[in-house]
């Protein structure tokens, strides 16, 4: 076979197709060994060839790696050290609010809500003359009323009547204008803001002229007692 | 590739033991004997047996004292020894069946070759340059071909072709592969990069 037959035979495709057997093969392989261009164009159509096998049967995307990026600060929060003690402590606090707080507020808001008649204690004139202490019984949850006078002999610009406890404390404050001191006047406290015990109103008066923060003269002390009824 | 004449000047070089002679008569032959081989022989291991004993039998007579008296020769010398080669390891293998069209089809080595492991990265992208070059059909008719290994006659059929179309669809591919290929071989030498 010369390269002219070759060609015109197509024997380096039929070679590479594996067409060729016997005396053809033969000769073409006698043929292609010492053609060099033929030699190049099997060469060329075997790496052909075999780049379609690899190629075809090679996935040609794969995968990139996945790549775990850095943990930033904030991934912390999520990690399981510190949500489960979270969770524990937000349990807790629900538990609490649910079973402890919420009846005792309830409790309490329809004790103030519920209609309850209340019996002032009238402390016009009560301590000063010596008389004997009265007595108010206060509901624990509830309120109490207090009814006295202001003695205004004139010459002050307002008047201070504090609520002192049994132990010296003050407990209350509060100022009075010399139109509110005319009439008794009639106090309301919680109960929970007092203490059982001795307790003192005193009454004292700011002279006119002087600041706010000048000297006050005492004008009135008011014992009573308080008893909490549970 | 270039292409090579072999004459006396050469076979001279190979007698003599010229280096970088012999490398290129080595590398030239290699790629034609595991070409040839492949369709023969069933492992890579036999293949290259049956190499190395072609070129150190075929480097041995040009060295002898007759030598080789027609340079231009060399090739069909080579072949020749490479066939003698052959049949003496079908014989060893008790295997001495002449090569007739069943025994070839049943030794075809369908799994990628030597050739195809050195195939490089640069090479594969030139072969799906050429592929998606071609239309579907094309390409399904030479993945058919190629990759299932399935008898051609059928993949013919079901794609409405001949053989003589498929000879044809082949020689046009491996000419886009060669122009392509050629031209990274060229941007290599000239140290470009090909892509």
């Amino acid at each position: 076979m010369n390269h002219q037959e070759a060609i015109q035979e197509m024997a380096v495709e039929r070679y590479l197709l594996g067409e060729l057997s016997g005396a053809s093969l033969d000769n073409f392989e006698e043929h292609l060994f010492e053609c060099s261009e033929c030699a190049m164009e099997v060469k060329i159509g075997g790496t052909f060839i075999d780049s379609v096998r690899t190629e075809v049967s090679v996935p040609r995307r794969v995968a990139a790696p996945r790549v775990e990026s850095a943990r930033s600060w904030t991934s912390w929060f999520t990690s399981p050290w510190f949500l489960a003690p979270a969770l524990a402590a937000c349990l807790l606090i629900l538990a609490f609010q649910t079973f402890v707080l919420q009846p005792r507020m309830k409790l309490e808001i329809a004790q103030a809500q519920a209609p309850a008649v209340l019996n002032p204690l009238i402390l016009a004139n009560a301590g000063p003359r010596g008389d004997s202490i009265p007595e108010i019984v206060a509901p624990e949850h509830g309120s109490l009323v207090v009814s006295l006078d202001v003695p205004t002999t004139g010459g002050f610009s307002s008047y201070r009547c504090s609520l002192i406890a049994p132990d010296g404390s003050l407990l209350w404050q509060t100022t009075v204008s010399p139109e509110q001191a005319r009439d008794a006047l009639l106090i309301s406290m919680p109960t929970n803001k007092t203490k059982e015990g001795l307790n003192t109103f005193l009454i004292q008066g700011l002279p006119v002229g002087s600041s706010s923060s000048g000297t006050l003269k005492d004008l009135a002390k008011y014992r009573f007692r308080i008893k909490i009824q549970k | 590739m270039n292409f090579v004449t072999f004459d006396a000047s050469y076979v001279s070089k190979l007698r003599t033991g010229d280096a970088p002679t012999e490398q290129h008569f080595i590398t030239y032959f290699s790629e034609l004997i595991l070409l040839k081989l492949r369709s023969r022989l069933r492992s890579q291991e036999l293949i290259e047996d049956v190499k190395q004993e072609t070129f150190s039998r075929t480097l041995s007579l040009i060295r002898s004292e007759g030598g080789l008296r027609h340079a231009e020769r060399l090739g069909p010398l080579v072949n020749s020894i490479c066939n003698n080669v052959l049949m003496e390891q079908y014989r060893s293998s008790n295997r001495v069946e002449a090569l007739e069209d069943e025994t070839a089809q049943r030794l075809v080595e369908t799994r990628p070759n030597a050739l195809s492991t050195v195939i490089s990265d640069d090479t594969g992208k030139l072969v799906r340059h050429v592929l998606n070059g071609l239309n579907e059909r094309d390409r399904s008719l030479l993945q058919a071909v190629f990759l299932e290994e399935r008898d051609k006659d059928e993949v013919c059929r079901e794609f409405g072709v001949d053989r003589d179309y498929l000879r044809v669809l082949l020689h046009r591919a491996k000419a886009s592969f060669r122009v392509v290929y050629s031209k990274q071989v060229d941007a290599k030498k000239s140290g470009l990069v090909f892509g």
